[in-house]
This record gives C-alpha cells, sequence and structure tokens, in this order.
C-alpha cells in the first residue's frame, strides 16, 4: 500500500490499476496526467520516484534483505545477565568500580552521587551454545538455542545516556526530536512490495510488571519527510489500524456502494476543474476499501497451524502480547511489508532487577527465538532482517540499594549488546569485546550510526546517499557517521 | 536522473533563455551552494582549500601553475569550470568519492555563461534590505484590483499567460470565509452575499470575515503551530503543562489586530518592558513552549542547553527565515553564519532562572498567576469581602481585649487543664492517634501490647529512653504525607549521639524513599526523598543541636516542593539553615510504618518526648508556643509587661479558641474561611511558564561541536554579524533583540512574515521554503511582489490584518481555481498564480468544518484546552497510566484550536492530515492524501456524529422532498446548489440507503448510535439513518475537504 499524493508515484500506480482507475479517466488522459504528476520533481528537493514508490537508483546495490524486523527492547535490558559473560565479576563483587574502568565517564543523574559504585555480578548463570559457542545466559534458553542463526554485537554503545534521547538516537540517528525514523527513511528509500497494507508498521506490547517506560510516536514518525512514510500503528485493542472498521449497522457492501458514488461524485467534480488531487483522493479511498479487507485477513491467526502457535507459545493467542505480535511481524513480513517495528517494554531495572528481569525474559524469549526458527522454517530468514536489542545497557555496578538477594543496574552508555539475524548477516558470529568489568568496549566498537548503516546496507541502501533536503541541508539517518560493520556481513 | 524534462517548471533557472543575463542569486548561487558550499563556503572548519565560492575575493584567486580559479569571461581558462566538466574521477567537482553526482548539463551552462559574462557576484537577495519596487506597468490594465495584480500579471505576460476568470460568487465567498475565519459560510450569509448586488460586496464579506472572533482563532492557530504550542512537556513521560493563557493572548492580539511589531516585542520581551502588564508578561510564554524534560537520572545542564538552544532555533526560523540551528556545532554550511553568530544569538535566551530537569506535573518555574479578566474580577470581589471582614475583626479588637483580660484573671487561679494548639494535630506520643504496633530492635516484635521502652521525663508531654537499637512504631497510615501534602514535625529531643533518626516515615536505609527528621553530625535534619541521588529536599541546621540536654525540635513544610518552604526551629525560634538538596517533583508512594526513633537504617541514642504531628505547616507564631513550658494558668499569672512574645501569644490563641464570645469567635471564623476561600479560589487559577531575566545573566559560550558540556570561548549576546548590527540606543538584551527584528533595516523580518502568510492562502509561500531564506532556501519568482508586500507591512505599521485584506481583495486571489490540462502541464504547482487556488483544507478547518455544518460547533473563544473524541487506548499503549478521557458536552464540540495536544501521542486525526506535530517550530504547510485519511472521514466517532447531525439537521430544515434537502445539504456543506448530475447520484444512494434501512432497522439504529449528543426521537429512524449515509458522503467530498 502507499500512503501517498506524490504525483508521480501515484501516476505510476495509477498506470498499474486501471482497473478502479479506468473508468474515471475520461476528464484526463492518462497521458495528461503523467506530464503533469511530476510537479515536484522539477523542485528537486526530492528524487524521483519509480514504481511501489522507491526512488530511482534504490536499491543502490542488490539487497540480502527485502525487509526488516526490529524487536526493540525498550528500557534498556541489562547485558550483563543476559549476553556479556563476564567470569571475574565474582573476584571484584561488592568492591567499587575502579575509577581505571570509569574513567570520569558521566553518569546519569539517578546514580551519580551515589557514595559508592559495588559491582555486582550476574544472579543468573551462562553457559555456551550452539556450535558457535556463543554465551548466553540461564533467562533466555530458547534464544540460546538458536544462538547458531544469531549474530551477536556485544561492542554497542551510543552516546545518550537517558531513555528519551537514546531510543530516540537509535529510532532516527538523533537524539533530538524533528529526524524521520528508520523505518520512515526504508519506506521512503526502497518503497513498497504491498498495495494493500501499510509498509511500516509499529506494534507494542507492554512489560507484565509496571508497564515500564513510555514510548512516544516520534519513535516511528516520519520527521520531515513526507508523513505518508511514517509508521502505522497496529493497536490490539479496537481497531488493528485506526479507523478501519466501519461502523456498526454499516456493512461491507454498504461501503461499496457508497464508495461508487463517492467516486462518481469526485469524477463530476475532476472533470469540471480538472485536478489531478481529486484522482489522488478517489485512489486513496479504493485503498482504504482494501485495507479493511486485507488487515483483518491480516490479523486473523485462526488458520495457523496449532504447530506454529505452539512454537511461539501460549502468548501468542493473546492480543497485544510480544508473542502475538511476533507472529503477526511473520504475517506482516509475508505479504510485504517493508519495516515492522516491535516495542516490549519494561527493561528498565534499576532496581529489584533479579526479580523483574526474569519476567521480560519469559514474555519475550520464546516468540523472538520463534520469529526466527519460523521465518527460517518458511525459508524468509534469507531475506528477512531481525534485529533484538534495546537502547542502551546496564551499568555494571548496583544502583541503589544492594543486599542478597536485591540490586538494581543504572542505564550504561558505554557498552550492550544486540543480535541480529537473516538477510545479509553471518550466522554464529559473536563481534566486539568488552572488559571484565562489561564496561568499556574494548574491541571492534560499533556505534548506534554504525548499526544503522549496516541495517541499511542489508536492504541495499548506501546509508551516505539516502539523503532528503531540509531546511537547506540534505539530511541523512546516519548524519554525517556511521560505517557499515563489513565483519557482519555474509 | 529525472524521467521527465523540467521545461515545463516556473522557476528553475535552467529555463531562462540562452540569451539572457545569468544572475548570480538567481541562478548560479543555488547551485554552487547546493553542490559546493559545504566544502568551499563559509564553515571554515570545513573549507579544503583557501578557495570558497560564496565571497568572490574568496572564488578569484591564483593557483599554482599560473592558473586561476575564475577569469572573467574565460570559462576554458576557469579551474573552476575545468573541475566541474571534468570526466577525471580526481579531478571532478563535486567529487565522486563524497557520493555527489556531476553537475547537469543545464547546471553547467549555466556556469559557462555566467562566467563568459563576467562572473559577477552579488550580496545574497534576502540580507539586503527590501525597497519598494516600482509597480510594473501591464497591458491587462483593467485586470489589477491592486497592485498584487500588476506583479502578478507583468509575470504571466512575459509568460505568455492570462489570468484565469473571477471565481464564481458563491465559490469566491467559500473560499475567503475558509481562509479567514477556518470555517465555511453559512447559507445565510451565502444568500445575502448572493442578493447584494452593490460593487463592494466582496470587500463587505472581507471586513465582517476580518472583524470576526474566529479570523483571530484562524490567524492563532497557525502561529500556535510555529511556536511549537502544547499542552504537554514533550520528552518521555510527556507531563501536563498549563499554556493556554497565552494561546488566549495570541488569540486576542489578533482580535484587537495588533501590530505585528508590537506583537515580536511583547512575545520575545514583554516582561523586559518598562512596567510590563500581565498580558505583556503572559506573551513571553511565546518562548517556554519548547519542550522539556522531566526524565529522571537527565544531566540537568544538557537539557537546559537544549531549551535555550531550541528558542534560539525557533526565534531565527520565525522571525528571519534562517536555519541558524545549522551553526551550533560548526559554522553554516550555505550562509554566511559563524558558529559564534549562534551562541551570541543563543546568549539572550539564556538567562532565564530555569531548570533543566523540569517538573512533571504541572508548570515549572519560572511561571507566573495568570488570571483570566473574568478571574480577576472575581479575586476582587474576594479581596474586598476580605478586607470588610478585616475591618469588622479590627473593630472588635478593643472588646477582644477586654474580655482576654478578664479572662485572664480567672485563668491565673485556675487549676485546669493546660490549652495546647490540637487543630491539625494527627499524631501526638502518648496522646492524640497514637496507635502503636510495636516497639522493641524490630518494631513489631510486640504487637499490640503497650511499648516497653523505658520512659523519660520531658518538659512537655510524655517521653521514652531509647538505646540505639530499640524504637516505637505506629500504623503507615501515620504521617504518610505527600511531596505535596504541608506538614509540620515536632519532639523534644535529648541526643546521646550525633547521629540518629527522630521520627520518620521512610524505607530502612539511609538513602532510602520517604521523609524523616533525623539528627545528622549533629545537627537537625529534614530528608524528603524520593531518589536520593536526584529527587528530594534535604535542609539542616546550621549550628549543631546540643547533646545530652533537651531541646525542641520543630519543622514545617508547606508542601511546596522547595526548600523555600521549610522552616526548623530549636527551642521556637527559626534557626539558620543550610539548603543540601532541593529538587523534589516526584511523588513518594511509601508505604512503611511511622517510626519514633528509627529511621534511613539509622536508631535514636537518648530520649524523645512529645512527639508532634500536624498536618499542615505551623505559622512562626505557632511554632513559638508548642515549646513553652509554662501552662496558660502559669502565664497568665505573670505580669504583663513581664510576658514573653510567645506566652502573650499563646495566652492570645488559647483565649480566643477556647473562650471568645460567639460574636467574636464568628468574627473570627468568617475571616478565616474568606481566607481560606480566597486561597482555594487562587489554588484554581491557571499559571504560564514566562520568560525572566536573571538578576545576574549566565556565561554563554561557544560550545564546541555543540556539545552543552564543551565550552569554547566566552560570548556576549549579539545578533549574527552578516546582518545590520543593533543600535546603540537599544539595551543589549531580549528587548533589544525585538526591536532589532522589527526594524525597518532589518532585511528579513517583514518578508518572511508576508511569505508566511501569503501560503495560508496560495499554500505555497513567494518563496517556497518559508523557513529557509539563505542559499539553499529557493530564490523567489516573484521577489518584486515579496518586497513590494515588505515595505506595504512596514509602512502600514505592521498592520497584520490590512495585509490580509490585501490579499484575498487582490484579482490573484479571486480567480477561479479551475484549471486546463495545458496550463497544469505549464504550472503544475500554480507558482505562477494564472489561477486561483485550489488546496485541501488544514486538519482543523476539515475538523470544524463538520461541527459547523452538523450545528455542533461550540463558539466559545479562548479558556483551558479540551478533550474531543479520541479512540479509547492510545496514551495507555505507549505509557500506561490512566489514558485520555474525552469530555462530556460541549469539550466535544468546541474548534480545533483547543484540542488538548499531548506531544508523544497528537489527536490522531490531526496527525493523520498533516498537522505539524508541535515538537519543533514548523513553518511549512504540508499536505498528503493516504488512504488512513479516507477511512477516518468515514469512520471516526466526530465524523459519523457529524453526519447523523447533518442528516437531522437537513431533515427538519431542509424542506420535506428529498429533492429540497439534497438542495439543502449541498448549501449548507458547499455554499452551492447541486449540479442535475450530482443532485440524481445522491437522490439515488438516498433512495438505495432507504430501502436498505427500512429492511434492516436494527442496523439503522447502530448506525445512528455514535457521539454522545441526543438523537432526534422523533425522527424516523431508517429515514434519518439514509441521511446520515448521505451526509457522511457529503462530508467525504473532494470538494468539500478542499478549498477552491
Amino acid at each position: 500500500m502507499k500512503l501517498s499524493i506524490d504525483p508521480l508515484d501515484e501516476h505510476c500506480s495509477l498506470l498499474t490499476r486501471r482497473h478502479f482507475f479506468g473508468r474515471n479517466a475520461r476528464g484526463l488522459g492518462i497521458a495528461a496526467l503523467a506530464g503533469l504528476l511530476n510537479k515536484d520533481l522539477a523542485a528537486s528537493e526530492t528524487p524521483a520516484k519509480i514504481s511501489h514508490g522507491a526512488l530511482p537508483g534504490l536499491p543502490h546495490f542488490a539487497p540480502k534483505a527485502k525487509r526488516v524486523i526490529y524487536l526493540f527492547q525498550s528500557g534498556g535490558p541489562s547485558q550483563m545477565e543476559l549476553f556479556d559473560y563476564k567470569p571475574r565479576l565474582v573476584e571484584f563483587q561488592g568492591k567499587d568500580l575502579p575509577e581505571s574502568i570509569r574513567m570520569g565517564q558521566r553518569l546519569t543523574g539517578m546514580s551519580a552521587s551515589q557514595s559508592s559504585f559495588p559491582v555486582v555480578p550476574s544472579k543468573f548463570a551462562f553457559d555456551r551454545h550452539g556450535s558457535s559457542g556463543a554465551w548466553v545466559s540461564e533467562l533466555l534458553p530458547y534464544t540460546a538455542k538458536i544462538s547458531d542463526q544469531l549474530t551477536f554485537i556485544k561492542s554497542m554503545h551510543t552516546d545518550a545516556i537517558n531513555h528519551d534521547p537514546a531510543v530516540t538516537f537509535l529510532q532516527t540517528g538523533a537524539q533530538i526530536a524533528g529526524r524521520p525514523s528508520m523505518g520512515a527513511w526504508v519506506s521512503y528509500g526502497i518503497g513498497s512490495e504491498t498495495e494493500d497494507l501499510p509498509n511500516f508498521v509499529v506494534m507494542i506490547s507492554p512489560g507484565s510488571g509496571t508497564g515500564g517506560q513510555p514510548l512516544y510516536d516520534r519513535l516511528w514518525g516520519s520527521g520531515f519527510l513526507p508523513s505518508r512514510y511514517q509508521g502505522v500503528k497496529f493497536r490490539s485493542v479496537g481497531d488493528p489500524v485506526l479507523f478501519l472498521s466501519n461502523p456498526k449497522g454499516f456493512t461491507s457492501d454498504d461501503r461499496r456502494r457508497y464508495l461508487d458514488t463517492l467516486g462518481q461524485l469526485n469524477q463530476i467534480e475532476l472533470d469540471d476543474v480538472a485536478d489531478p488531487e481529486i484522482s489522488t483522493r478517489i485512489a486513496q479511498y479504493e485503498m482504504a476499501y482494501r485495507m479493511q479487507t486485507s488487515v483483518p485477513e491480516l490479523t486473523d491467526l485462526s488458520k495457523e497451524p496449532q504447530s506454529v502457535l505452539d512454537l511461539y507459545g501460549p502468548d501468542v493467542k493473546k492480543p497485544g502480547t510480544f508473542a502475538a505480535n511476533c507472529l503477526l511481524a511473520r504475517r506482516l513480513a509475508e505479504r510485504g511489508t517493508r519495516f515492522i517495528q516491535l516495542y516490549h517494554r519494561d527493561w528498565d531495572h534499576h532496581g529489584k532487577l533479579p526479580q523483574d528481569l526474569p519476567k521480560r525474559c519469559r514474555e519475550t524469549d520464546q516468540a523472538a527465538a520463534a520469529l526466527v526458527t519460523d521465518l527460517k522454517q518458511r525459508g524468509m530468514l534469507d531475506d528477512t532482517l531481525v534485529i533484538w536489542g534495546g537502547e542502551f545497557g546496564r551499568t555494571v555496578y548496583c544502583q541503589g540499594r544492594l543486599t542478597e538477594t536485591e540490586y538494581g543496574r543504572d542505564h550504561h552508555p558505554r557498552c550492550f549488546t544486540v543480535w541480529l539475524a537473516g538477510g545479509g548477516v553471518k550466522p554464529g558470529v559473536t563481534m566486539g569485546e568488552t572488559d571484565d568489568y562489561g564496561y568499556n568496549v574494548t574491541k571492534d566498537p560499533v556505534d548506534v550510526h554504525d548499526l544503522q548503516a549496516t541495517i541499511l546496507h542489508c536492504l541495499g541502501i548506501d546509508h551516505t546517499r539516502l539523503t532528503y533536503k531540509f531546511q537547506g541541508r540534505h539530511f541523512r539517518l546516519t548524519d554525517v557517521a556511521g560505517n557499515v560493520v563489513k565483519p557482519l556481513l555474509t | 536522473m529525472r524521467l521527465f524534462p523540467v521545461a515545463v517548471v516556473a522557476f528553475l533557472p535552467a529555463m531562462w533563455g540562452a540569451t539572457e543575463t545569468v544572475e548570480f542569486n538567481r541562478d548560479i548561487r543555488p547551485i554552487f551552494s547546493d553542490k559546493c558550499f559545504a566544502c568551499h563556503g563559509p564553515d571554515a572548519g570545513n573549507r579544503k582549500t583557501k578557495m570558497r565560492l560564496d565571497q568572490e575575493s574568496g572564488a578569484k584567486i591564483a593557483l599554482s601553475g599560473g592558473r586561476n580559479t575564475l577569469v572573467s569571461g574565460d570559462p576554458e581558462h576557469s579551474e573552476i569550470f575545468r573541475r566541474i566538466t571534468s570526466e577525471s574521477k580526481t579531478l571532478r567537482m563535486p567529487p565522486a568519492y563524497l557520493g555527489r553526482e556531476k553537475l547537469t548539463d543545464p547546471e553547467i551552462d549555466l556556469v559557462r555563461r555566467w562566467i563568459a559574462q563576467g562572473a559577477t557576484w552579488q550580496k545574497h537577495w534576502s540580507l539586503i534590505p527590501p525597497v519598494r519596487p516600482a509597480v510594473p506597468d501591464i497591458k491587462a490594465r483593467e485586470w489589477p484590483r491592486n497592485p498584487i495584480d500588476n506583479f502578478v500579471a507583468s509575470k504571466l505576460e512575459r509568460e505568455g499567460l492570462v489570468p484565469a476568470a473571477e471565481a464564481g460568487k458563491a465559490t469566491l465567498l467559500r473560499r475567503v470565509t475558509l481562509d479567514l475565519t477556518g470555517l465555511p459560510p453559512s447559507p445565510a450569509d451565502v444568500d445575502a452575499f448572493l442578493n447584494d448586488n452593490s460593487a463592494n460586496v466582496y470587500e463587505k464579506a472581507v471586513d465582517r470575515l476580518l472583524a470576526s472572533p474566529e479570523h483571530a482563532e484562524r490567524m492563532a492557530f497557525r502561529w500556535m503551530e510555529a511556536a511549537r504550542y502544547a499542552d504537554t512537556n514533550g520528552y518521555q513521560s510527556d507531563g501536563n503543562r498549563d499554556m493556554w493563557r497565552w494561546r488566549d493572548w495570541v488569540i486576542d492580539a489578533y482580535r484587537r489586530n495588533m501590530p505585528f511589531n508590537q506583537f515580536t516585542i511583547e512575545q520575545l520581551a514583554g516582561d523586559l518592558l518598562p512596567n510590563p502588564t500581565l498580558d505583556q508578561r503572559i506573551a513571553t510564554a511565546f518562548n517556554r513552549n519548547h519542550r522539556t524534560s522531566a526524565e529522571g537520572g537527565i544531566v540537568p545542564e544538557e537539557f537546559r542547553v537544549e531549551y535555550v538552544a531550541d528558542r534560539t532555533e525557533t526565534t531565527s526560523n520565525v522571525w528571519l527565515g534562517l536555519t541558524l540551528g545549522c551553526a551550533r556545532c560548526h559554522d553554516h554550511k550555505y550562509d554566511p553564519l559563524l558558529q559564534k553568530d549562534f551562541y551570541r544569538m543563543f546568549a539572550f535566551f539564556n538567562n532565564v532562572p530555569e531548570k533543566g530537569l523540569v517538573y512533571n506535573w504541572g508548570n515549572e518555574e519560572p511561571y507566573i498567576k495568570a488570571p483570566t479578566p473574568a478571574q480577576q474580577q472575581t479575586l476582587k470581589k474576594w479581596d474586598d469581602k476580605i478586607a470588610a471582614s478585616e475591618s469588622r475583626w479590627n473593630a472588635l479588637a478593643p472588646k477582644v481585649s477586654k474580655d482576654q483580660l478578664k479572662w485572664e484573671k480567672k485563668m491565673a487561679k485556675s487549676r485546669a487543664a493546660d490549652w495546647t494548639l490540637t487543630d491539625g494535630l494527627v499524631f501526638r506520643q502518648a496522646g492524640v492517634g497514637e496507635k502503636i504496633t510495636g516497639c522493641g530492635e524490630k518494631g513489631v516484635e510486640k504487637p499490640g501490647e503497650h511499648c516497653s521502652l523505658p520512659t523519660a521525663d520531658a518538659p512537655i508531654g510524655a517521653a521514652r529512653a531509647f538505646d540505639g537499637k530499640q524504637f516505637i512504631e505506629a500504623g503507615p497510615d501515620i504521617a504518610n504525607f505527600e511531596y505535596l501534602d504541608p506538614f509540620t514535625f515536632a519532639a523534644w529531643v535529648k541526643p546521646d549521639s550525633a547521629k540518629g533518626a527522630i521520627l520518620s516515615h521512610s524505607e530502612e536505609y539511609f538513602e532510602g524513599t520517604g521523609h524523616g527528621l533525623y539528627v545528622i553530625d549533629g545537627k537537625l535534619r529534614l530528608h524528603i526523598v524520593f531518589r536520593w541521588t536526584d529527587i528530594g529536599l534535604r535542609v539542616e541546621t546550621a549550628a549543631p543541636l546540643k547533646l545530652h540536654e533537651w531541646q525542641h525540635v520543630l519543622v514545617t513544610y508547606d508542601g511546596k516542593r522547595k526548600a523555600s518552604g521549610v522552616t526548623m526551629y530549636v527551642d521556637g525560634k527559626p534557626r539558620e539553615m543550610k539548603i543540601l538538596f532541593d529538587d523534589l517533583n516526584w511523588p513518594m508512594k511509601s508505604k512503611v510504618p511511622f517510626r519514633i526513633g528509627a529511621g534511613g537504617g539509622l536508631r535514636f541514642s537518648g530520649e524523645i518526648g512529645d512527639v508532634r504531628v500536624y498536618n499542615f505547616a505551623l505559622s512562626p507564631e505557632q511554632a513559638a508556643i508548642i515549646p513553652l513550658r509554662q501552662s496558660i494558668h502559669e502565664i497568665a499569672a505573670i505580669p504583663f509587661s513581664d510576658r514573653t512574645p510567645a506566652q502573650l501569644d499563646k495566652l492570645r490563641l488559647a483565649f480566643l479558641a477556647k473562650a471568645s464570645p460567639k460574636n467574636v469567635r464568628a468574627a473570627q471564623q468568617e475571616l478565616a474561611g474568606l481566607r481560606e476561600g480566597r486561597e482555594g479560589y487562587y489554588k484554581t487559577i491557571p499559571t504560564v511558564m514566562v520568560m525572566v531575566e536573571s538578576e545576574k545573566p549566565r556565561d554563554a559560550f561557544i560550545l564546541r561541536r555543540g556539545a552543552y558540556d564543551n565550552h569554547g570561548e566566552k560570548v556576549v549576546a549579539g545578533v549574527p554579524g552578516v546582518l545590520p548590527p543593533m543600535k546603540p540606543e537599544w539595551p543589549n538584551n531580549r528587548l533589544g533583540l525585538a526591536r532589532w527584528l522589527v526594524d525597518r533595516g532589518n532585511p528579513l523580518t517583514a518578508r518572511v512574515t508576508i511569505n508566511r502568510f501569503w501560503q495560508m492562502y496560495f499554500g505555497t509561500g513567494l518563496v517556497k521554503t518559508v523557513e529557509d531564506f539563505g542559499s539553499q532556501g529557493e530564490w523567489p519568482g516573484h521577489q518584486d511582489l515579496l518586497d513590494w508586500l515588505a515595505v506595504e507591512f512596514m509602512d502600514s505599521g505592521w498592520d497584520v490584518r490590512a495585509l490580509q485584506k490585501k490579499i484575498v481583495m487582490s484579482a490573484t486571489y479571486r480567480q477561479s481555481s479551475r484549471t486546463t490540462p495545458d496550463l497544469l502541464q505549464r504550472d503544475p504547482e500554480n507558482r505562477l498564480l494564472a489561477r486561483g487556488p485550489r488546496l485541501r483544507l488544514g486538519p482543523e478547518m476539515v475538523r470544524d468544518q463538520a461541527l459547523a455544518v452538523s450545528g455542533l460547533l461550540v463558539e466559545k473563544v479562548g479558556g483551558p484546552s479540551v478533550k474531543p473524541y479520541q479512540p479509547a487506548g492510545l496514551w495507555q499503549e505507549l505509557a500506561g497510566g490512566k489514558g485520555y478521557e474525552p469530555d462530556k458536552g460541549e469539550g466535544l464540540y468546541r474548534r480545533s484550536i483547543y484540542s488538548f495536544w499531548k506531544r508523544t501521542s497528537p489527536p490522531p486525526f490531526m496527525v493523520n492530515f498533516d498537522s505539524p506535530n508541535r515538537e519543533t517550530c514548523t513553518v511549512r504547510e504540508t499536505r498528503t492524501d493516504t488512504p488512513l485519511q479516507a477511512l477516518d472521514l468515514m469512520n471516526d466517532e466526530s465524523f459519523l456524529e457529524a453526519a447523523r447531525r447533518l442528516g437531522e439537521r437537513v431533515i427538519k430544515d431542509g424542506g420535506a422532498s428529498p429533492e429540497a434537502r439534497i438542495d439543502y445539504a449541498y448549501r449548507l456543506m458547499l455554499a452551492r446548489a447541486p449540479k442535475a448530475s450530482e443532485k440524481q447520484i445522491m437522490l439515488q444512494a438516498l433512495d438505495s440507503f432507504d430501502a436498505r434501512y427500512k429492511a434492516d432497522p436494527k442496523s439503522a439504529t447502530e448506525f445512528l448510535s455514535y457521539g454522545s449528543s441526543a438523537r432526534d426521537a422523533n425522527l424516523n429512524t431508517a429515514d434519518l439513518a439514509a441521511y446520515t449515509a448521505v451526509a457522511s458522503l457529503l462530508l467525504n467530498l473532494d470538494e468539500t475537504v478542499t478549498k477552491q
């Protein structure tokens, strides 16, 4: 589907979809439309587009991945308890984090004025898994089982130290609001493979605890890109897409009749005033009608075999859970949605980490692994890039009260772990290392722009050449930075 | 490569014929700017060589080997030309290694001809102050209605085009009514207009519309977008704020047609005007509308700098049309703006006494109470009543004294119980409210039993001895004060150790959540803590308490979350305090018991007696009488002249509480009641965050790479060097800056402002890049018109309304928007203005129009934001919590300017229809067309209710026949009668829905169930359902959502 008034884009889709436009094309020949609809091209603010809304020349090279599923774990999952195994921490337990490790780096206002920074090792056990021998903790047994499919980056680091700027940075390439989100950039750059569903879909699941840190619409916003590139939120309550359902007492047949009437009336106006915007509007109403069928078909899980449901775990039947969203993500991927962004909230464990972290893991572990397995079984993992990770890591030192059973960890931007799987990345690889404290990256650092550049690269996009001119400047997702992490690529 | 040739487009330089003179500003600067300036432009930090193309002197330099960058008249010997045409990958500019494409052939041709014609430079056009251009003479002399048309026609004639005919009368009235008020004309307006044949009928309509309050609302809405107005803070937890009094101010300013220069000065610097009025201070909220963060753990300075930068960028963008923000981290890459220029502007906005970490539950300082005019009246009534009551009270004074004297004599002989202050006393050791749940080393070891701690002799009341291990525990409900609750803690203490807990309602470790009264380093200490490291309030006495001696300690907190609201008394006297931490902004939600002799992991060694907790902050007089050891009987026996002030106070308070005659008590209660009433009312008065200048300005620095903590050179406030300087007689502060912005010599403000106005009518500015008048901005195709309007605007005394009138009175504006394939081919965006504007309405107009035609609209100007319908759950799924609760009643039907705007989850309808997100300043209008908009207009409760009400209206007021009703519906919606073909189609639709709903009444009832307004029970259900469907069709017509 294209959410579009872009003239050329629209023109091309009209050419391919004469079935519902043909009868309305009396007033203005298609050829005439072709000529007049290219108005924005000349202003040269944005390059021209070809069919399915991709920019000309894009992809820049053959893509390995056609789509992205980003399993964002909001709040900052602790790498210390999940992936970044640090056996020597037992030796350092309770001792103050040495200045030689901290090196005066800034801390958040929540722990900066703590009187001490006692090191606390993970309460949870680690083991090596698969033929790649990846370290994964006991909290993620399902992830551990598929670790040979995954690429771990243990050397991620970010500039931001608080949630809002950090999540905004990961999703838009800048800490301050106003830039387009990654999904919007991708939609803008390489367009869509579906005409009946949104090209960039967002799904949110809360943690079962407090729900977690808030999210913000800007994280899937289009920034200065036209608003048609913004993510469409699929909801578990009410209509999956806002205002999708016809009102009660108004059937799909009623809507069809209604739209036929509306189309005739708008056509009369088009004949009179010759404004091509009217054709666009007619087309958008028809697309809305198609969405009314395609979205319910998408969210109807009744035809999924029990074996698939079992794979994702019992939560899969509860709308709005991470498991249900993972399965919907696969269904969207099958139907051509380009960028599928999940958020699972409530990973912000400043305190009571030993109690709360396992809950988040239980809510996500099985379904995330199932998604990778399911995609692989269907032969889709090769051209789908799956990413799992949060906005930053957590400190090796304890925040707040340290007791035998209880501790917390503050935000830690200096290192954290993400994993990737599928289209374009090498499976069974672990990249990057951190010091014995899990505090600083010691080998192969990857920053946020690097990750973004790499994701775009897998999609066949040169991140330096996907730009949009706004306020006189050629903006890009990776700002003025970012290097593709080549060793990860297949 | 472009798919289509660009020959049809109006303002691309390549269009100008080969013989025409190449003009640097029009033709060459855009190429150099976009393709070359990044490395050969104003940014010294990024300049690769000496050569820079933004200045003539920097561009014409000699190179080694006798070559020259530019040889006037000789492209072939100009190195620049050689480089841009080179086929060599290493030589060619812009370089391939930066991912840049070669210049296009037309661009290269332009550069060649420009060099051949002498390679002359021009200063950037927008930096040269506008002078009034001569109004061009044109052939079509009968066409112009004002000089705007001469400029437009002159260009059209050069292009070989003719203007369109004037739009039909009704079309024109709908267009101008929507443009000037954001609402459609009523059928009565249309009829009156059509029936009036006077020559100035249009002008009369324009004057009427311009004078309406709806016009002020329409103008205010766009200004709110530029001013990034919202009802929430915007970052992370996105708490609410109250800025609507500023919105009221803006509407009022437009209603009064405040000149734009005054409008500017009051909003940027109203507080710095001599004796500023309340309104002038409210105006300055403009620069407090930016987003703020209440996210725990942020580095406050990082965000404070962000707020100042936002003000700097917004102000530069709105008034100067400059992207000064691009110079925040380095010199500007395209415009002659240095990084230092950014930080000199920054310095103007850097002196607000503000915090980086703001309050999440309301306005952050500095803010002011901003009563509305009606509230000011009510306040005055309260004050008058209080004054009258006070004078009645004062008149009673002699009698009160006499009565008290009599009472004192009686008291001196009496042996009755002493009096003490019991109002608001919620806990007293061994007295009121004492519910001991346990005591001992673990507090709860002997629940229900009487406390076994040894008793001690306190100066007053009961006391216990504490051994540094044991403590007394009471229930968790006692003293469970939230951070906004005032309270008083008092006790007699005899400490044996310099560290201990007197009383607490706090977690059992030193940095835990809760509040408590402690002895730390011998000093009396109050803690109110949410999170030790960053959210809480901690104060202590400057001097230590005495060990091993009884002293009375008393601490009051006024519930206003500031250390300044804490007073600490020792032995009845307020003591000097040291503020240790002063950032209390979050609820505590503490579920621990109240304890004496324990808290924060500490215990008490020594004795504690007469612990008291009051649920309000005692006054100094009250605080002084608590520790008095003498009973009222003993004081009464002391000769009057020997009594201390505290003794006198105690007697007076006891007398008034216990023994005063009825009329005295009544007068006293009346006054107290009035004062309380006024206080209660005062609390309901809105506040608004405003600009305030610190007494001592903050130092400002260049921030290297824009980083908040990377101070470079210190700078003083000032305007960008490339623009005219400020006059010496102006103060070098925001007021001077504001005067400079609206000074006649400023080349930008008037142009930028009228360009934004132009965009409101034609959808596109005369300079399309309304936010960028710099090198990368669009060169104006009608610069003469832009300059003429700018000068006219200034000459008129910045008369905003006169300028709107000028635009809508022009023949240019009044043209029909009908077009032809030929004209579309020639000028698809209507930049030449050979036809009238035809544009989709802004989101607020789409909704307001639906409310208006359905008769639901509640027209009430100003006031707090309202909450119209919104699908349930949108706020919760992002952030949990209570979520959005739509209003009941009129809040559902107010104009969209008043809709509550939550930045992290804006109203979905507004976002669907391309509303700016209000996170940062937005001045460019954008329009898209998406299926989500279609779904919204068809299925959103707001529009379903509007359709139902429109259906009712059509049935009731539209006549008896379906034909008449369809006619009426069209006139309501589109200000015109339906064409025969349209009527035919509508009647068919009506028939078919009518048949369908007659056959299925249940569906009809369901279809009519939307919206909370009542349904007219007298109307036939199937009938109404059919008309509702037709009304919905009307609301969804392209023409409906379009101004044409």
